[in-house]
């Protein structure tokens, strides 16, 4: 059986809003607990493949955002199904 | 090439004067704004709406820059190099509040902007007004978030005009007119000043969208030449990384060398004030003056994804950079530049100065000063967006409401253009005072409030959220939640401690610094909004249900029931 269109569409865009939603809570929120190094640690890793560790991660989640956008421009921001509305006549609206 | 050479050494090498350069190309572009003035004046037809939304029909290109120059201040190229400077790789996710604002150009601004062109609104205010049963209390507060961003705003920039001017032309001789002497930071700021509220108020919209359409492209090109050039003075893209690796660890983990960024607070910042810089009175002006949901759409796709590539692949390279080249210093306790960069925020222009025309060759010193022009072009962009807004916020949601409603088209276009005659004058002159008297309390306020402006505008976003998409609350709750963001945001201010002075006064201060520490300010104050407005919602009337409706029909693109 297949889904009705405003369904799936429905659908795709709960899960772009939740990959963005963690994409920012990880890139930009506590996330970054997972990856921080400790200063004081002798030990830790500062970086990753020779860049330093944060920058790496921070451009990692601004790929999967700039994914998303462009996952939704494609799919979902479509301007033909909200045909823009007539020109006012006047220009003293909105009173 | 940057060796292990000391940086002294370096810049005394490498240093290029760029002579008279910075005031050639500085005079072209002060012609060419006047110009692009002149281009509007004779495109505009007179009315209100073509005055203030160049009469809704800019196209893809001009809505994407304009509202991409509106969104940069002087800071995209000083600050954010400058923050990296001192705080190291923390302050890179700055960068990741640029995709949020681009796609709140789609999501909030298409609907703004489909509203806009039904109802004939100009300002904020009139559209949450509107749909709040044309509550004068709404517009007024509305309108006073609205002043409250944009009047810091206008005057900073001002500021930092003339001090750019008085770096480019440093030898510039003083001048005498009528007993009172002007030095370059004067002459620059005036010159700024007037030349900008020329083409606004010759042009309205129109001119100030093109400006911006230059200026942005200064500026997106500015941000990766800068940054080019200091992976080049690496000696490539290994070199550059090579040396920022070996930065102190500090330098390359959270919360930054001088401990200020948490998680949470950059991501509250990445989120409430990336969408309240979205909602400000002159980015909602664009949405309204675009062509269709189509334009913004685009600009939305460029703003989300061209911008952070600057920013990431360009102009937060040179922070870095500098740090690597000319390493801050604990004095006394306290974090400092290197004395080649003099202050952080000089990060890029010590980095252009020294390396930048040595980079590029012969046509060094001429891509120096173009960046050197971006810098203050990023300065005007904003100020002058700003300056046409509040004209507008003004004139539609003060002057036509509260002093003459019944004055005509004509007569809000002219108070407007006195508007923005005044409020440059203005600008000018408590900039002027305030640079030769530091502790001028004026400015010294709005400097204070500077840092509160994205915060004041993060108030309306309860109230817009609302009306575009929810459309279950009140006109009082609107009214409530905002006075109630609004106050919790001057919490954020030294009015406390003026208001309260002694021990109450301070232990608000410690409370507010806590928690400035832990979250974004315009947060703070937008769960406390939030809050009241659904509480006071749940027990106040409902807005007119046939309004409602309509609203939801519009936004929907259903224009016929």
């Amino acid at each position: 059986m297949s889904r009705k269109p405003g369904t799936k569409r429905r659908r795709l865009a709960v899960a772009l809003s939740a990959i963005f939603l963690a994409a920012v809570v990880l890139g930009t929120g506590p996330g970054i607990y997972l990856v921080n190094p400790d200063p004081a640690d002798p030990n830790a890793a500062f970086t990753f493949l020779g860049l330093p560790l944060l920058y790496v991660w921070a451009v990692f989640w601004f790929f999967v955002q700039a994914a998303v956008v462009l996952v939704a421009y494609f799919t979902l921001w479509d301007g033909r199904e909200h045909p823009d509305p007539p020109r006012p006549p006047s220009a003293r609206n909105g009173d | 090439m940057v060796t292990n050479m000391d940086s002294t050494t370096i810049t005394q090498a490498n240093g290029v004067g760029l002579g008279y350069l910075p005031l050639v190309i500085m005079g072209l572009y002060m012609l060419m704004l006047l110009g692009l003035g002149l281009y509007g004046f004779l495109k505009a037809k007179g009315t209100e709406e073509d005055y203030y939304l160049a009469g809704r029909q800019q196209g893809f290109i001009v809505t994407t820059l304009t509202i991409m120059a509106t969104f940069f201040s002087s800071a995209a190229l000083l600050g954010v190099p400058g923050a990296l400077y001192k705080d190291g790789v923390a302050f890179v996710f700055f960068a990741l509040n640029l995709p949020v604002s681009g796609s709140a150009v789609y999501v909030l601004g298409s609907r703004i902007s489909r509203m806009g062109r039904a109802k004939g609104y100009v300002t904020p205010a009139d559209m949450l007004a509107d749909y709040y049963d044309g509550s004068a209390m709404v517009r007024l507060l509305v309108a006073l978030l609205g002043f409250l961003y944009v009047v810091p705003y206008v005057i900073i920039q001002v500021r930092a005009g003339g001090h750019l001017a008085n770096q480019l032309f440093p030898n510039v001789p003083s001048l005498t007119v009528f007993g009172q002497s002007f030095d370059a930071f004067d002459i620059g700021a005036t010159v700024l000043s007037l030349v900008m509220m020329v083409y606004i108020l010759v042009g309205g919209m129109r001119s100030v969208a093109l400006a911006d359409v230059v200026q942005g492209s200064l500026l997106l090109s500015g941000m990766l030449i800068a940054g080019l050039a200091v992976v080049t003075a690496f000696g490539g893209v290994g070199g550059y990384f090579g040396a920022v690796s070996k930065l102190p660890p500090e330098a390359l983990s959270l919360p930054g060398a001088s401990g200020r960024y948490t998680p949470w607070s950059l991501m509250t910042v990445c989120t409430f004030a990336a969408l309240a810089s979205m909602i400000q009175p002159a980015q909602w002006m664009r949405y309204y003056a675009a062509r269709s949901t189509q334009t913004l759409k685009r600009s939305a796709l460029i703003f989300s994804t061209l911008l952070p590539i600057c920013y990431l692949f360009g102009v937060m390279l040179v922070g870095l950079g500098a740090r690597a080249l000319y390493p801050p210093t604990i004095q006394d306790g306290v974090l400092t530049a290197h004395p080649v960069v003099g202050s952080f925020d000089q990060a890029v222009i010590a980095v252009l100065r020294n390396y930048g025309a040595a980079l590029f060759g012969v046509a060094g010193a001429a891509i120096v000063a173009v960046i050197m022009m971006a810098i203050l072009a990023a300065s005007m962009s904003t100020a002058d967006s700003n300056l046409h807004a509040l004209s507008a916020v003004l004139t539609r949601d003060v002057y036509d409401r509260f002093i003459r409603p019944k004055a005509g088209q004509s007569e809000r276009t002219w108070v407007g253009r006195g508007v923005i005659i005044a409020a440059t004058l203005l600008a000018l002159w408590l900039v002027r005072v305030g640079e030769r008297n530091q502790g001028f309390a004026p400015l010294r306020m709005i400097i204070e409030m500077m840092y509160v402006a994205i915060a004041f505008s993060c108030q309306a976003l309860p109230a817009t959220i609302d009306v575009l998409f929810v459309r279950r609350g009140t006109r009082a709750g609107a009214v409530c939640g905002m006075v109630a963001g609004l106050v919790t945001v001057l919490f954020f201010t030294p009015l406390p401690t003026i208001l309260l002075g002694g021990g109450a006064g301070e232990s608000v201060v410690s409370t507010v610094d806590y928690l400035k520490k832990l979250f974004d300010i315009g947060f703070c104050g937008f769960v406390v909004n939030a809050a009241v407005f659904v509480l006071v919602s749940a027990f106040t009337k409902k807005p007119d249900r046939k309004r409602v409706s309509e609203f939801a029909r519009i936004m929907r693109g259903v224009h016929r029931e």
